[in-house]
Order: structure tokens, then C-alpha cells, then sequence
């Protein structure tokens, strides 16, 4: 229902539809209730699409069902059943582990749950937020809040530029009332009347009835301009969540200390790029890791904890720039050119030469280990293919500990994260690594199926410790049959960045600013019309009436429309002259 | 900076008081409503006394009759300047009073509110010798947090009570849930003042916290005047009749559902905004303002349902009880949020001590 016609309805017929039914025919009528039904009349009277009574599918053809279809789509029911279901959708999402958030949690879950992962899998539940059920949900709730803003903005714009509804007959009849008798003149009354309640920002209009002079207000219009606004905003947010999907990118990359990072495809450990994006718009810096540096607490409940990280690297916002010192924090990314490079996470590298029974050096260097709990327990693997093709290849996989504690009956197990007393438990292959073969591999763990495990058990070692090597820094061990040597040299650290281009941002964050904005106007403004009416009394005086109607729940402006009555009253003794203020 | 222990020391030490004050205010409103007159057990110990049965019953009818549904009056008022003010509203009969003008439940009432004032000050010492221990804002892991968000429930209260609004009613059960919260907050949760770890070293730690502090506070409030509006209008409609006594000394399903539209409404920006503040933060440490991490899903869950909320009360058909379920399911929600994801499913929000 339009405004234009339901002020109709109220200037034509004013005393039956407009007011609260008279006290004596409704005497269990709460002030609850009548609020409760002026509201419910000011929802009619507004903008806000009227709510469908029933579902009945209409035998109109193709046109008729599409109209129907369109008319359930907009309608607050569904509106509300879409949301019900979005946050439905949402859970598991939580619980199920995400390809977007942790993918190796999802390959781990299928191993656990053999018959179970694959179902799921058909059903996106590995990917719910990027699953066509749940973008369905979200298209549907977005274009029934399109199809439900868009005409009601536009009737919103068209209440703004209206005149408030002529005065109710009998003004008494509303929640709130106050009379006075004046000997002043109507006119005068009415136009001191109606100045107050301008310059109070009341939308105002004066007229005239058989009963005399009114002077009619509204205000309150930005109640429904924050609702409008929010629900557009909204829309700017998914505009902005979809630019920044199209035209950005994100990856990450580990990097150890000593080591550096160029910012090109090739160098990323993953990468996402956006459709819009191609190889050639990576901004071309580069940076190298000089030194990561983490604090951790050293007693107390939370002992072990870290305290502080941070990641000093040498930056070149491009290859012909010079060399910037920075360090990266958790919360203090490195910006080049709207690219952020954040610091997310850290690990230990140890730094390992492998020589094969020649003395030939097979692999230098540090390799990163992965952390597995908060003592940083690490795992990885060592691959030292051999110098010479068809040659024997030497492989190794197990365990970095950065403070290693040889326990009686059990593994060694560090105790705390930081380097104090770093051990390598490593099992050893010889045979072929199958690096050149094929199948991607990962530079994690090893591929043994055409490896033969050594036997490095130490002299003396308990059965716990299993066929493995212990290698504190620096010390070298090796291999039985002359099949070479492997030596701990060293412990670096390596750093995670994740990397990051979101242009949607720029629309997302003013877009989300604007819904808060919309929502405490849509929330905490009150809209109420105020009325004026002056008229004859048999004894020559005149009676001013001033009254007052929510438009807005519990929202009966009786301070106003007292405080406006006693102005009116007090303005009304004294001989007006001209421009007088109330 | 290092931890003051003297602080820290002092903070358990206020949290602990703040706990024996909480407990005192407790049974006090509870024997504030045992011994109301129009209680059962009020009638039945004033029949027993020295007053002879006809009085009491004499009293049990007064006291009925008082809480007698609303009639509509039109209030005349001289509004000075010889303005004669109509206002249509409930007859402001005798506000119902939960002691019922029995002495001894007044005493306990008044005592009860006292125990919750100085419960308060107790609890805001230890919360603010927490942040003076730690040189932070005390509200940075789940014992802090809970500390806190049951301040500004015992606070929201509190207020409300200093500006004479009538909500005596509120603080059997608001003393009720600080007191659970701030009980399993010392037993369970509890841990040592310290540093924060490194991805909280952010002053958007202040703002994102905070809102979602005050937020989680108002929202339990809200929550109290649902459960209760579902409660009494099922009386009035005509259940729970054995409890009628009780009933009536809690204001108009009316004015509770609106007390709660009321809160939620005012709470729904702020909460939207602790989200917001969040998604700025997390794109400033994370790389990303949106990640479907658990913590995020389960906020974004949250703020749907108290959307659904709004609306369902500007929608025929759902006015009233079904958005009043729909407001429960919200906060079991925001419980989940809280106890659920911080415990049982692991993503990016934990931190030290949960």
C-alpha cells in the first residue's frame, strides 16, 4: 500500500481510521494496546510492503505465477525464512573442516572417515561457503531484499516530499491529548503553532476543516532513510565482498631466515587469483628474511605462550628500488601498493648436509619442518637424491625438537618452543626417492615405496625411540654399509606470510560504516506526527487542542506534545506582536 | 612490562568478595519473593502468626486485586498554564511490588539491592586491578571476559535502578546470572594475570572486545525479560495458575516483551559494530575482514537471528511469541559462540587460557 493512498484514507475519513476507538467501547484497551494498534496503523500507513494474507497459488498462467512467485519472494515471511535457513547453513561450516580455512584438516578428516568424506564432499561440505546451496540462500535473500527496498525507497521518497495527514476530527481519541481555552486569536495560535514545530524540524503543514484551523507535523522521516540505508548498504557489502573476489588475490608463502621471497607466481606455496587477475599483475617486490625473532612466557598458567614475533626482513618495493629495513608483527603488516604481507605463523628450519659414501655433498641447507603442537614438535622430511642419475638416493623423515627432553620409555619430546636444546629423530632410506617420477610430491614427507629403511638404531636406545637417529647440533652420524653420513649443523627459523590484494575492501568498509549508521537511525529515531486544532467554543473562546501519534513503537511523544501545549499556552496570554516567539 | 602481582593478588581477592556480596544479594531476593505477602509461603507464615486467618486472607485479597489486569484510563493532568493533559495509559495502579508490603520481605529486598551494590564495587575493583596488573584491558581471555561481560550485566542492572526505573523484578535473576557467570568464571576459568599474546597486541583489542563485552551483557538482559514475558503471558493466558502469586508481581507481558524489544534494539548496532570492528582487525593481523573462521560463522549466526528477530516483530503472525523464541534462540547462540566455539571447535579466536 502506498503512502499517497493511505493518507487519503486518512484526510477523507479521519475519525474512523485514524484513531483509537473511543475508551468506553474498549475499556480493557491497555495503553499497550492502543500503542500496539496506532503502530500497527502507522505500518499500514507506511511505505513497507504489506504482508500477504495466505498462500494461495492463483491460476494465472505463466504471468501470474511468475507475479505470485515474485510477491512470496519479497515478502518478509520468506525474508525471514531465507534467514533462518542462511544461519542454518552457516553451522556446518563451523564444524566441518573448510578447503577455504584449513585443507589439510579436510585430507586428514578423510582418512578418519573413510566412508563418510566422500558423501559429504558431494554435498560441498568442505567448501559451505562457497557451495551452491548456500550462494543460492544468499542470492534469494538478496534479491527479496532488492525486490522489498527498492519499491519502498522510492515510495519512502515520495512520503518525504508529501504533506503530513490533515488532522484527525476528534484529536482526543489519541494517546496523547492537551487543551487549553485561549482568548487569542486562531490564527495567531495556529501559525505560533506551527513555527514551533519547524523550527523543532517537524514537518509542517497548516489547514483549515469545518471545525476550525490545524496545524499538522511528522517527524522522524531518517527512522526509515537508516532502515533503507542499512538494507542498501548491505547490498554495497556484497557488492564489495564480489569486486574483491574478482579482481584480488591472496597466497602465502614460507620463508627461513637467510632466504628470500620475489613476488611471482612461481615463488608462492599456494596462491589464489582472482578471474580478474593474471600473473602480470603481481606487484613485482621482493624481500628477504634477515632474522624472526619470537618471545614466549617462561612460567605460570600460561607458560609457553608466545609474547612476541618478530620478522625483520630487508624489502624492495620493486627490483630496481633500494633495500628497506622493516619488521613484520601479527598486527603491523608490510603495505606496498594496497599488497599487505602479513606475518602469520612461524617454525623451525634445521639446517642439515647429507653425504653420500663418496663424501659427495647430496643436500645443504635448512628445510622446513612443520610444527605439530605448542612445544613445537616439528615433522618433515630431508630428500638427498644422488649426484650421479640411477645413483642411490638418501631420504630421511621424523622429528625436529627445539627442546628436546629424552624421557625413559617414550619418544623424546620437546618442552618448550623455543631453540634451547634442538634434536633431529630422523628414520633413514636409501634407495629412490621418485623425485623426477611423476606424481607431485610433498616436500614434507617422504615417498618410501622404493626405499629401504636403514638400521641406525642406536647402541642402547630403548625400543620407544624406534629405529631412529638422535642428532643433537652439530653432531654427525653415520649411515651403516658406507651408505654416507648426515650431520645436524644448525637450527634457522622460517616465517609465514600470507599475502594479500583486496581491492573490495575500498567499497566493503564505507558499505559496512553505512549499515551501522542506518541501523541506529532505523533503531533509536522515533517517528510521531504531532496535530494542532483550534477551534469555537460556545463561549467565545477558543479551544487549542494539541495531539500526538507513535508512528513508531511506544514512542507516544507526550513530553512534546506537552511541553508544545504549554508553550502555545504561554504564548497565547500575552499580546503577541509580531515574529514572537512561543 | 612485567605483571604486578600485588594488583593481580588483589583482583582474585575483589573477585572473590564480589562473589560472597553476589550470593548474599541472591538468597536476600529470594527471600524478598519467599516472603512477599502475596507469596504462598508468605500467606501461609502470615496465617501462622499473630494475625488471625481472615486478615491474611484479607491481605492475599488486597494484594490480588491490586494485580488485577490493567484498565485503560485517560489521565487527566494540569499540565500548568491552565493546560489540561489526557495521556491513555494503564491506571497506574499499585505497581505490583514483589514484597508486597510484607516488612520482612522489604527489609530483605532493600538489603538485596544494597548486597548487589556492594557486590558491584567489589567486582569493578577486581576487574580494574586486573587491568592494572596486566597494563591492559582486562577483558582478553575467557575468565576476563566473563568477569567483564557479567559487569556490565550487574552495571546495565545497577543503573537502571539509580534512575528509579521500576526493575526490582530484574535482580533475582540478574543477580542469579552474574552470579553463575562469575562462578564458573573463578572456578573454571580462571587464569593468571599475564601478557597477551602476540595477535592481541592491537588497540583494536579496546574497541572490538568491548562492544562485544557491553553486547553479550545487554543481550543476557534482553533474555531475562523474554523468558519471563513468555512466562507471565502464558499465566495470564491462564497456565501456570499455582504460580498466579508470583506472577503477579512482575509487570504486563506487555511491558516485559517490549523491555526486551527494547534492549535488543538499542544492543542489535553495537553488536553489529563489534562485528565490524572485528572484520577490521582481522583484516589488519590476518590478511583477510572475512574468513568463516568458527568464531566468525557463529557471530554472523547470532547477528542473523536478532535480525530475524526485528523482524519477526514488525511481521504479522510473528509478533510476540514466536519472535520471542526466535530472540532465545539467539542468545542460546551467543552462548554457544562463547562457551561452544571456544571450546570445542578450534579456529583462529584462541587464544591463551581460552
Amino acid at each position: 500500500m502506498s503512502e499517497q493512498t493511505a493518507q487519503e484514507t486518512v484526510g477523507t475519513a479521519p475519525s474512523d481510521d485514524a484513531v483509537p476507538p473511543e475508551p468506553a467501547e474498549q475499556q480493557r484497551l491497555t495503553e499497550d494496546a492502543v500503542e500496539a494498534a496506532a503502530t500497527e496503523r502507522a505500518e499500514k500507513l507506511s511505505t513497507a510492503p504489506k504482508a500477504d494474507d495466505g498462500i494461495a497459488v492463483p491460476s494465472l498462467g505463466v504471468l501470474g505465477m511468475l507475479r505470485w512467485t515474485w510477491r512470496q519472494l519479497t515478502s518478509m515471511r520468506i525474508a525471514l525464512v531465507l534467514l533462518f535457513l542462511l544461519s542454518l547453513a552457516a553451522i556446518p561450516g563451523s564444524i566441518l573442516p573448510q578447503r577455504s580455512i584449513d585443507p589439510t584438516k579436510v585430507l586428514t578428516f578423510y582418512q578418519t572417515h573413510k566412508t563418510w568424506a566422500p558423501i559429504l564432499d558431494r554435498l560441498q561440505l568442505f567448501d559451505v561457503f562457497e557451495s551452491v546451496w548456500f550462494g543460492a540462500i544468499y542470492c534469494l535473500l538478496f534479491v527479496s531484499l532488492i525486490g522489498c527496498i527498492v519499491p519502498r525507497s522510492w515510495a519512502h521518497f515520495k512520503a518525504m516530499r508529501a504533506n503530513p495527514p490533515a488532522a484527525p476530527r476528534n484529536l482526543k481519541r489519541l494517546p496523547v491529548h492537551a487543551s487549553f481555552s485561549t482568548t487569542a486569536d486562531a490564527d495567531e495560535v495556529l501559525e505560533l503553532a506551527a513555527q514551533r514545530l519547524r523550527r523543532r524540524r517537524f514537518k509542517t503543514v497548516r489547514g483549515k476543516d469545518r471545525s476550525g484551523g490545524w496545524v499538522s507535523s511528522e517527524k522522524g522521516f531518517m527512522r526509515e532513510t537508516g532502515n533503507l540505508l542499512f538494507h542498501l548498504s548491505l547490498i554495497g557489502i556484497l557488492v564489495g565482498v564480489a569486486l574483491g573476489h574478482f579482481f584480488g588475490f591472496k597466497g602465502a608463502v614460507l620463508v627461513t631466515e637467510g632466504s628470500g621471497f620475489a613476488d611471482t607466481v612461481t615463488s608462492y606455496d599456494s596462491l589464489t587469483l582472482g578471474p580478474g587477475v593474471g600473473a602480470q599483475d603481481l606487484p613485482n617486490f621482493s624481500f628477504v628474511l634477515n632474522k624472526f625473532s619470537a618471545t614466549y612466557q617462561t612460567s605460570g598458567d600460561q607458560f609457553a605462550q608466545p609474547r612476541t614475533f618478530d620478522a625483520y626482513v630487508n624489502f624492495k618495493s620493486s627490483p630496481q628500488a633500494k633495500a628497506k629495513k622493516v619488521d613484520v608483527q601479527v598486527n603491523v603488516p608490510l603495505t606496498v601498493n594496497g599488497t599487505n604481507v602479513f606475518l602469520e605463523g612461524h617454525g623451525y628450519s634445521p639446517v642439515v648436509e647429507v653425504k653420500d659414501g663418496q663424501g659427495h655433498v647430496l643436500f645443504n641447507g635448512p628445510q622446513i619442518f612443520l610444527e605439530q603442537d605448542e612445544y613445537f614438535d616439528s615433522s618433515g622430511a630431508i630428500k638427498a637424491p644422488s649426484s650421479i642419475k640411477g645413483g642411490t638416493d638418501l631420504g630421511f623423515q621424523g622429528w625436529f625438537l627445539p627442546d628436546a627432553v629424552i624421557q625413559s620409555g617414550a619418544m623424546p619430546a620437546s618442552i618448550f618452543p623455543a631453540a634451547y636444546n634442538p634434536m633431529l629423530i630422523l628414520s633413514a632410506y636409501s634407495g629412490d626417492l621418485n623425485v623426477n617420477g611423476g606424481a607431485d610430491q610433498s616436500v614434507y614427507s617422504l615417498d618410501t615405496t622404493d626405499m629401504k629403511q636403514l638400521n641406525v638404531k642406536a647402541k642402547g636406545a630403548g625400543a620407544a625411540a624406534g629405529n631412529a637417529l638422535e642428532l643433537k647440533a652439530g653432531q654427525t652420524a653415520t649411515l651403516p654399509n658406507n651408505q654416507g653420513s648426515i650431520t645436524f649443523v644448525g637450527v634457522r627459523q622460517w616465517a609465514q606470510f600470507n599475502i594479500a590484494y583486496d581491492p573490495g575492501q575500498q567499497v566493503v568498509l564505507p558499505a559496512a560504516i553505512l549499515a551501522v549508521l542506518g541501523l541506529i537511525g532505523s533503531l533509536g529515531l522515533r517517528r510521531r506526527r504531532i496535530w494542532v486544532r483550534v477551534s469555537e467554543q460556545a463561549d467565545g473562546t477558543r479551544l487549542v487542542e494539541v495531539a500526538g501519534l507513535a508512528r513508531t513503537e511506544g514512542a507516544t511523544p507526550t513530553a512534546e506534545v506537552t511541553q508544545t501545549a504549554q508553550a502555545l499556552a504561554a504564548a497565547a496570554r500575552q499580546p503577541v506582536s509580531d515574529g514572537a516567539s512561543a | 612490562m612485567s605483571i604486578n602481582q600485588n594488583f593481580a593478588h588483589y583482583s582474585n581477592l575483589f573477585i572473590a568478595l564480589a562473589l560472597v556480596a553476589y550470593a548474599a544479594a541472591f538468597f536476600a531476593y529470594c527471600g524478598e519473593w519467599a516472603f512477599g505477602t502475596n507469596s504462598r509461603f508468605g500467606r501461609s507464615v502470615a496465617a501462622l502468626g499473630a494475625e488471625d486467618k481472615a486478615e491474611a486472607a484479607e491481605t492475599a485479597k488486597v494484594g490480588r486485586q491490586a494485580a488485577a489486569p490493567a484498565v485503560e484510563a485517560v489521565n487527566a493532568s494540569d499540565g500548568g498554564n491552565g493546560v489540561t493533559v489526557l495521556t491513555r495509559s494503564v491506571a497506574e495502579e499499585e505497581e505490583p511490588t514483589i514484597a508486597g508490603g510484607n516488612l520482612r520481605a522489604e527489609i530483605l529486598g532493600r538489603f538485596a539491592v544494597m548486597a548487589t551494590f556492594i557486590g558491584f564495587a567489589f567486582h569493578a575493583s577486581g576487574v580494574l586491578c586486573r587491568g592494572l596488573a596486566a597494563h591492559r584491558v582486562p577483558w582478553a581471555n575467557m575468565y576476563e571476559f566473563s568477569c567483564a561481560a557479567s559487569l556490565a550485566m550487574s552495571f546495565a542492572y545497577l543503573t537502571l535502578v539509580v534512575l528509579r526505573k521500576k526493575v526490582r523484578w530484574m535482580g533475582l535473576p540478574v543477580t542469579g546470572i552474574v552470579l553463575l557467570t562469575l562462578g564458573i568464571a573463578y572456578t573454571l576459568l580462571y587464569t593468571d594475570a599475564e601478557e597477551l599474546v602476540p595477535a592481541l597486541h592491537s588497540y583494536w583489542l579496546y574497541i572490538h572486545v568491548t562492544a562485544a563485552v557491553i553486547s553479550t551483557g545487554a543481550f543476557g538482559v534482553a533474555t531475562v525479560a523474554t523468558i519471563l514475558y513468555l512466562l507471565k503471558s502464558a499465566n495470564e493466558e491462564g497456565s501456570l495458575r499455582r504460580l498466579n502469586n508470583t506472577f503477579d508481581r512482575l509487570p504486563s507481558s506487555v511491558a516485559l516483551d517490549r523491555t526486551a524489544y527494547r534492549v535488543i534494539a538499542f544492543i542489535f548496532p553495537l553488536w553489529t559494530f563489534a562485528i565490524m570492528a572485528g572484520a577490521i582487525w582481522a583484516e589488519k593481523a590476518w590478511g583477510r575482514y572475512w574468513g568463516w573462521d568458527p568464531k566468525e560463522t557463529w557471530s554472523f549466526i547470532v547477528w542473523v537471528f536478532y535480525a530475524a528477530y526485528l523482524h519477526a516483530r514488525a511481521t504479522h503472525g510473528w509478533k510476540g511469541k514466536a519472535a520471542a523464541y526466535i530472540a532465545l534462540i539467539a542468545f542460546a547462540c551467543v552462548l554457544f559462540n562463547y562457551f561452544g566455539v571456544n571450546t570445542l571447535l578450534t579456529g583462529k579466536h584462541s587464544y591463551a587460557g581460552l
